[in-house]
């Protein structure tokens, strides 16, 4: 089926992180640990796929020339929205992505995808390219989160597995985040061309 | 044109509107729970003690809560203060003092700082634990000299006896790795919170204060038996004779 390939599309030939490399700034900060990196990859799948419905919704009624600042402006809401309802119903998820919520904003997968997909497509197709991005967004947030958090603390989830003398707490910092991101790169991409 | 843009931005503004009325209701209730838990944590160290709060008394962007034992003594006070030149905007917390101007305790209520840096500014403040020194053993792999060991815990200090500042600016206060901006705007709003603190309630001088030899043990003892006596602590005031002869030894002032 037509949609279930553009899922699928976002998930793995087109995945936001691994092969688009788009959206590197959260993707490093934010993964220090499984959990907030699926945070903040739900957080930007939900304003990915509010914001391609409603700009393929308007993609006829925009004239060419404003058409980014009209997009900005219905991304911009979707992420205040996200932000306050976070801030009212997960408040310890709000104050650890912290910054990173509203500069979901100018995070370039969303106006991206506005750009190349729901520009150009319909509803449902932009809902489903969304899903399948956000999912793609998330599964690499996790994945490095997970990595960092399991050789940096020694934990899954939150839940310590590994005894404290083996923590490598660089995978923690800054370095870790490029070290894990460029292997996971370098990984994904044999896979793909393998493939190919 | 115009129109478009004008109706995007009203529609959008009406759905914003409607979500804030919908969320700031929920959001203040956090927010209100957050300062209940930040008293009780600044002041009491989340032991289980009985005490209540006075109506907060708000001046100048602080805020004052003065915390009361059973028998109507001054545990201390929590200030909330504000510094806005933090890396990422405001940083608000909450410091407890005690009646001679010590620190007690303190919480970062709000704050946009980087997660991983400035963002460890709740935890660094504090002792050493476990998980810190190790961060600073690979500091001390990555920077290929040894650091000296971390003089970060502002616990029990006075800024009356000298306001606390990071070692960068020749201070006495180690500033959080690669956020020393953070640190200052931390510093800043504990030094602030001090000054307004003596400046609008007042703090007890080294010369009015009678015998203060062991203040430390006596509120801990009063901790253990006030909590066996008294049950589950809360916001409950004015339940003043329960706790009264446990306790009557909390503080030297009455």
């Amino acid at each position: 089926m037509n949609y279930l390939k553009t899922i699928i599309n976002g998930i793995f030939k087109e995945n936001p992180t691994f092969v688009l490399l788009l959206g590197m700034c959260p993707t490093l900060a934010t993964t220090t640990s499984a959990i907030n990196g699926m945070g903040m990859g739900v957080a930007t799948m939900f304003v990915l796929i509010c914001s391609n419905a409603f700009i393929s919704l308007l993609k006829d009624l925009i004239p060419d020339g404003i058409r980014i600042p009209c997009y900005i402006v219905v991304i911009a809401s979707f992420v205040t929205i996200l932000q306050m309802v976070m801030q009212a119903y997960v408040p310890d998820l709000y104050n650890t992505l912290g910054i990173f919520i509203p500069l979901i904003v100018v995070n370039c997968i969303i106006l991206g995808r506005a750009e190349a997909f729901a520009a150009k497509n319909n509803v449902l197709a932009s809902i489903c390219d969304g899903i399948g991005i956000g999912i793609g967004f998330t599964l690499a947030l996790t994945l490095v989160g997970f990595i960092r958090e399991l050789l940096g603390n020694g934990a899954v989830f939150g839940h310590r597995i590994l005894p404290e003398s083996m923590d490598m707490l660089v995978f923690v910092l800054a370095p870790g985040a490029f070290i894990t991101l460029g292997l996971l790169i370098a990984i994904f991409n044999s896979f793909k061309n393998r493939k190919a | 044109m115009a129109l478009v843009m004008t109706v995007i931005a009203i529609v959008a503004g009406g759905l914003l509107a409607w979500v804030n009325n919908v969320t700031s209701g929920p959001i203040e209730q956090i927010n209100k729970q957050v300062i209940e838990n930040g008293i009780k944590s600044v002041i009491l160290s989340d032991s289980d003690m009985k005490f209540r709060v006075e109506k907060p008394y708000e001046k100048d962007g602080f805020i004052f809560h003065s915390v009361y034992d059973m028998n109507d003594n001054l545990l201390g006070t929590a200030v909330e203060s504000t510094d806005k030149n933090a890396f990422g905007g405001d940083l608000k917390v909450m410091v407890g003092f005690n009646p001679k101007g010590e620190i007690l305790g303190y919480e970062v209520l709000e704050h946009s700082e980087t997660p991983g840096l400035g963002a460890l500014a709740g935890e660094w403040f504090r002792q050493e634990s476990s998980e810190m020194k190790q961060q600073s053993a690979v500091a001390t792999i990555l920077l290929g000299a040894p650091v000296k060991p971390g003089n970060r815990n502002i616990i029990g200090m006075n800024p009356g006896d000298g306001y606390l500042t990071v070692s960068n600016d020749g201070g006495q206060i180690d500033a959080i790795t690669a956020s020393t901006i953070t640190s200052r705007a931390f510093l800043n709003a504990v030094n602030s919170a001090y000054k307004a603190l003596s400046d609008h309630i007042g703090i007890e001088t080294e010369s009015d204060t009678g015998v203060e030899a062991d203040s430390d043990n006596d509120t801990e003892n009063g901790d253990g038996v006030g909590a066996a006596d008294v049950g589950d602590g809360g916001f409950n005031a004015g339940a003043g004779s329960t706790g009264a002869e446990s306790i009557s030894n909390t503080s030297p002032r009455n």
